[in-house]
């Protein structure tokens, strides 16, 4: 009996707790939050083994492992003879990967929601009810083995958010967000239906090892190629990429460990993982490539501008994310078309590494911005300032993160934002295309740091704001985790270095082993890391100048009538979601109406209508009965006689 | 002989007649006094062709309509009594209750 | 065991004891609801029975029963179920029972309304378990009678208006089926050389009859089925009739006598007239797009609770059109199982409507809010009931709507787009109802200071649904197994595989 055989039990066990959450959490301690963690734990405890089992090689030889995965899977309904749909568990070293960031990352957050929700009395059995939901279908979803069972999960995990954000149901504003990211992640999830329907009927199966051993031939790479291109739709809308990015700032509505937990570390990644474990299909269709590399890069440009200049610090963080995740999704996209070309995997690999990396400082970042919202009571963060002194933990870890998301050496970020910008440049030597997304890139690397280092000097740096005054660092239950999250936010790079190096674990094709002193030769060798070392330090020196020495005011940048414009059009993040709102108010409410009218004045008119008519024809045919007998008799007469002149005349009468 | 077409025309006229006057006359009395017309009519009808064709069927048949005409008119009579008892009138112009 | 037992008989006959019981029970209040739900409940365990004892390989029908009727005119009192049928009896059976529990509070006039509802029971089981056309009918017309008195004394306020309106609507198109039936019976007679009302008499000859005859009967029975399920534009009666009609009566309308038509499409008209099923699948793809497209739309600006959901019903109607259009095994399986889930989703969706116009006393959209704040656990099933009606994964309706797009795809291929869209509006406007009514503050305009949450004999039908949406959502195969041969015997008939 290997452990890896009762894989299927990481997602149950948060399932189960779920439900006794739900069921007995009135009656326990804290509502239930011991269970979460327990349960939570319990899943981590089970992911290492199985990331152990995969590592140390007995997974090539154990049983049921074929081809490097190892599978278990039943039927779960038989629709007819030629369609049926599966219910099972994939596991490979991509797998493992997510198991292990999911499982650690959840169960640091739950232990930091015991100090942060306390004060939410009978509600914590919901949040808690909630939060083991969304661990145990996060989970399922990255064990899946087929696309039907990975969508299921996906929608789950998009009901997990929804309740989440709508915690606070009594706001309306967070109502409404919650609604909102349903409804946007909808439109996605509705092209990611598509895309498994054109798979579902083009291939007769949607079992990952099936349909990645396929040798598909051309007629059907034209619907493989349409299929990966819906189901990057969905992967759109889940991780809110351009131009379905507009829900994700407005979920910062939930409680900042949900902002943390799922917006930041998990659930936004699963568009990610999608497209990561579509690989396989997706390297067969170059133009879907494309098409994900460039939402990629225009999404991390454009959201890193929207965090230029934000005041709240969540709202900040939130537009990180989906730069961020631009960057995953860029790194996937050019990586993928370089190995469509021969030229390497390795964009699969540091699209991994930095989705890992990320996982950690932007939930450290989020935990550390609750920790600050925990203490001051504002998100804003212009009341805020000088907390760096009363704060000293949260400051710390928090520099720790900002440091490691800007890419500054030696922190993880900067091995993995180098490994990403180095695959698109690599990539621009077969288009255009990709130089102008490297450029993107850059540029998006100079505003992370730049944002970054803003958030952190306007919160803990500089004279303590109008909310700086009553601050207090927050209890050890909140504070460890930020510390546990922070060691890996700066130590994660450090697998790159152990034995054969993240590559030789996670990768596409072929493993890309690197030794730890080729790896050092190889990054400070090639003159874009210096580049990318440079931007990164340019941006802090910039943030330094600003919000630090206040050696430049930060007026200069709306000094001029065109910054100004500038600066409000990126408050309102280019007009989307203005531009959002009324195409949902205005054109299809308006449009609702319309219809409405029409279903009601002219369709049932018509109904109505007819009765209508029915009716008075009805009153002036009823004039026929006079009631006088010698009118009826009349007609009899009449009637009698016509009726002889007819027979005289058709012959019956002689 | 007279020519039987004598006899149908005079029949048919009176017909026509006693048709009219059923369907147009406002006072009941009248009206029936045209049906016993129409109902006569018949009868010289039946009565020639007996007599034309030497059939006697035609004038047994006469006599039967005559005693049917009898119990119709003492019927008829008998509910334009009543009639007269509950409505205090006899025009028929003034009866339509079965109307719309 | 049970094939020795009329139990078809049996499962219709009950209610109809329960309903003479009930009129002959005097001024008992009491007696006359617990007789009512006794004896509904004596047909649900029934239809259990009859559920564990179907044989899941056979294609045709079971536990026939057939007697001779009127010989002369070759009508038979025939019964039998397979596939397309068992999944209908149940449900009937089931919400017929919940409807009753969930009327326990009815106080005018308790015995006629329990009399009425076993009545409809009767009828509605009839509709799905008849193999003689003429017994069809007449069950068929039977439904309508006690559903218009419901409707007309237990109503809202424009009931006379909607009652009649719903009565001459549907029985106009009734006419066109009892037209088809009779040209069918006359047709076929010469072919057989015997008559026979007969279901399996008639199919066995009818797919050789000719092709107007065949386009035409089969656009007859087009309009009158569809008349019932509601198709758009004949679908104008739904709206008013269930908002006037109880809730109850709303739930069994939705939930029962709309499955009616879509039944009766797959039972008589696919199978008895292949050509001209082929021939008029352009027409059925077309309207059932429109119905999903149409009804979704609409929903946005409804501002009554009730007859948002009455919408809602068109469009997933619809989607049970349109898993029938593409005459597959696949589709025509979905479309049943649709039916089936649409049953159960749709009931709790009403039974929330009557919860909150029963504590709020109104159920107009603009003037609630924030009811979750006094009514938590309702909120709880009016949230469950809405995501299952959008198809979210997990609950029943997830499987049905997508294996009927996976159908349409095959079939029609790019032409998914235009039903698929409806999905975003469906969760729009679901989501945005509950947030108006149940989240945000609670509202000023109504009196908000007597509102309690659900009452026992309300939370008991809910948690049945409920508990049987998720089911039936995890273990689909509990309902696509029974449906499966079935719809490939139909299909197969219509020369689609």
């Amino acid at each position: 009996m290997q452990p890896i055989e009762f894989a299927w039990l990481i997602p149950v066990i948060p399932l189960l707790a779920a439900v006794v959450i739900g069921l007995l959490g009135r009656k326990m301690k804290q509502g239930g939050g011991y269970i979460a963690i327990g349960a939570s734990a319990l899943s981590f405890f089970l992911s290492l083994l199985v990331v152990v089992s995969v590592l140390d090689g007995s997974f090539d030889s154990a049983d049921g492992i074929v081809d490097g995965v190892y599978e278990q899977s039943g039927t779960w309904i038989n629709l007819t003879s030629t369609y049926k749909f599966e219910i099972g568990i994939y596991i490979d070293q991509l797998t493992a990967l997510m198991l292990m960031v999911v499982s650690i990352v959840s169960t640091l957050v739950i232990i930091y929601s015991i100090a942060y929700m306390g004060d939410e009395g009978g509600r914590k059995r919901r949040y808690y009810t909630e939060i083991s939901l969304f661990v145990g279908v996060m989970l399922g979803l990255v064990l899946a083995n087929n696309y039907l069972e990975m969508f299921i999960f996906w929608e789950l995990v998009g009901l997990c958010s929804y309740l989440l954000i709508g915690f606070w149901y009594h706001k309306p504003s967070a109502a409404s967000a919650a609604k909102k990211a349903f409804i946007v992640t909808r439109v996605g999830d509705i092209m990611f239906m598509i895309g498994i329907i054109i798979l579902f009927t083009t291939f007769k199966t949607l079992n990952f090892r099936d349909l990645f051993s396929m040798e598909v031939s051309g007629g059907d790479i034209g619907l493989l190629t349409l299929g990966t291109f819906f189901i990057f739709g969905g992967a759109i809308g889940k991780s809110a990429q351009f131009p379905l990015h507009d829900w994700l700032p407005d979920a910062m509505e939930g409680p900042t460990t949900v902002s943390a937990l799922i917006h930041a570390a998990t659930m936004v990644k699963a568009g990610v993982y999608l497209v990561a474990r579509s690989f396989p299909l997706f390297a067969q269709t170059p133009e879907t490539l494309i098409v994900v590399a460039i939402i990629g890069g225009v999404t991390a440009f454009i959201a890193a501008t929207m965090a230029l200049n934000s005041p709240n610090i969540k709202r900040v963080l939130a537009y990180s994310t989906i730069s961020q995740l631009g960057y995953m999704m860029l790194a996937l996209g050019a990586g993928g078309y370089l190995f469509f070309n021969a030229m390497g995997s390795e964009g699969y690999t540091s699209s991994m590494f930095h989705l890992m990396n990320h996982a950690f400082f932007k939930a450290l970042l989020f935990l550390c911005a609750g920790s600050v919202i925990h203490a001051v009571g504002t998100e804003d963060m212009r009341l805020m300032g000088g907390l760096g002194k009363t704060m000293k933990i949260t400051s710390f870890t928090m520099l720790i993160g900002a440091l490691s998301i800007s890419g500054i050496p030696p922190f993880s970020g900067f091995w993995s934002k180098d490994e990403v910008l180095a695959v698109v440049w690599n990539a621009g030597s077969l288009s255009w295309v990709f130089i102008l997304l490297f450029v993107l890139g850059i540029a998006t690397a100079f505003m992370t740091a730049f944002y970054m280092f803003r958030l952190w000097f306007m919160t803990f740096k500089g004279e303590p704001g109008e909310a700086s005054a009553h601050s207090h660092e927050s209890p050890r239950i909140m504070t460890v985790p930020l510390v546990i999250l922070s060691i890996f936010a700066a130590a994660s790079f450090l697998v790159l270095f152990i034995g054969d190096g993240f590559g030789a674990v996670v990768f596409f094709g072929e493993s890309h082993a690197l030794q730890a002193g080729e790896l050092l030769a190889e990054t400070f060798s090639d003159p874009l890391t210096y580049a990318s070392i440079i931007v990164a330090v340019s941006g802090l020196g910039l943030a330094y100048l600003v919000y630090y020495k206040r050696r430049v005011s930060s007026d200069v940048f709306v000094s001029t009538p065109l910054t100004r414009s500038l600066y409000d059009l990126l408050l309102k993040r280019y007009g989307f979601t203005a531009g959002y709102d009324a195409f949902a108010e205005k054109a299809v409410y308006g449009f609702s109406l319309v219809v409405d009218w029409f279903d009601r004045k002219v369709v049932d008119g018509i109904v109505n209508g007819i009765s209508f008519t029915l009716a008075v024809a009805g009153n002036y045919i009823r004039r026929i009965q006079t009631g006088h007998v010698q009118s009826y008799a009349t007609v009899i007469i009449a009637g009698i006689a016509i009726i002889l002149v007819l027979l005289y005349l058709l012959g019956g009468l002689r | 002989m007279i020519p039987i077409e004598y006899f149908l025309v005079l029949s048919a006229i009176l017909f026509a007649l006693g048709a009219y006057g059923a369907l147009t006359r406002r006072n009941t009395i009248v009206v029936l006094m045209s049906i016993e017309i129409m109902l006569n009519a018949a009868n010289l009808n039946f009565v020639a062709f007996s007599s034309y064709f030497n059939d006697v069927r035609g004038q047994v048949f006469a006599l039967f309509s005559i005693a049917i005409a009898a119990a119709e008119v003492a019927v008829g009579l008998a509910i334009l009594l009543n009639l007269m008892k509950t409505r205090e009138t006899i025009d028929l112009q003034e009866i339509h209750i079965l109307r719309w | 065991m049970l094939e020795n037992i009329p139990i078809l008989t049996l499962i219709i006959i009950f209610p109809l004891i329960g309903c003479i019981l009930v009129f002959l029970s005097g001024k008992s209040v009491k007696a006359a609801k617990f007789v009512a739900l006794a004896f509904s409940g004596i047909s649900l365990v029934l239809s259990l029975l009859l559920l564990t004892s179907f044989s899941l390989n056979i294609g045709t029908y079971q536990f026939m029963e057939r007697y001779e009727w009127i010989p002369g005119l070759g009508i038979s009192f025939t019964l039998g179920v397979d596939g397309i049928s068992i999944l209908m009896v149940f449900l009937t059976a089931l919400l017929c029972f919940l409807a009753i529990l969930f009327s326990w509070d009815v106080e005018n006039r308790t015995k006629e309304y329990m009399g009425l509802m076993l009545i409809l029971d009767v009828g509605v089981l009839g509709v799905f378990t008849s193999l003689d056309y003429f017994l069809f009918y007449v069950f068929w017309e039977i439904v309508l009678i006690p559903m218009y008195f419901l409707i007309a004394i237990w109503g809202g306020p424009r009931r006379e208006y909607a009652s009649i309106k719903f009565f001459i609507y549907t029985h106009v198109a009734s006419l066109a089926m009892l037209i088809t039936i009779m040209a069918l019976y006359f047709e076929a007679t010469p072919v057989l050389g015997y008559a026979s009302f007969s279901m399996i008499d008639i199919a066995s000859v009818s797919p050789g009859f000719g092709q107007v005859f065949q386009v035409a009967a089969f656009g007859a029975l087009f309009f009158a089925f569809g008349v019932k399920m509601p198709i758009v534009p004949f679908h104008t009666w739904l709206p008013d009739a269930h908002v006037e009609a109880p809730t109850a009566g709303s739930v069994l309308l939705a939930g029962l006598l709309l499955k009616m038509g879509s039944y009766g499409l797959i039972r008589v008209a696919l199978p008895t007239l292949p050509d001209g099923a082929s021939a008029l699948m352009p027409l059925m793809l077309a309207v059932a797009i429109i119905s999903i497209l149409y009804g979704a739309i609409v929903c946005l600006a409804q501002k009554d609770l009730k007859k948002m959901v009455a919408f809602s019903s068109i469009s997933h109607m619809g989607i049970v059109l349109l898993g029938i259009a593409t005459a597959s095994q696949l589709g025509i399986a979905a479309a049943v199982f649709q039916m089936f889930a649409h049953g159960l989703i749709t009931a709790v969706l009403f039974m929330m409507c009557g919860v909150v116009q029963h504590k709020t006393g109104t159920r107009e959209i603009p003037l609630l809010g924030g009811l979750a704040a006094r009514m938590p656990i309702a909120a709880t099933f009016m949230m469950i009931g809405f995501l299952a009606s959008l198809g979210l994964p997990g609950m029943v309706g997830f499987v049905a709507e997508f294996s009927v797009f996976i159908a349409t795809f095959d079939a029609y291929n790019w032409l998914l787009l235009l039903p698929i869209a409806s999905v975003a509006i469906t969760a729009g406007y679901f989501l945005w109802a509950l947030q108006r009514t149940m989240f945000g503050p609670l509202t000023e305009k109504i009196d908000t200071s007597r509102i309690h949450d659900v009452n026992w004999y309300e939370a008991a039908p809910l948690v049945i649904l409920s508990i049987l949406i998720i089911l039936y959502g995890m273990l689909p195969g509990l309902g696509f197994d029974f449906i499966r041969p079935s719809a490939g015997v139909i299909s197969g008939m219509l020369g689609v595989v």
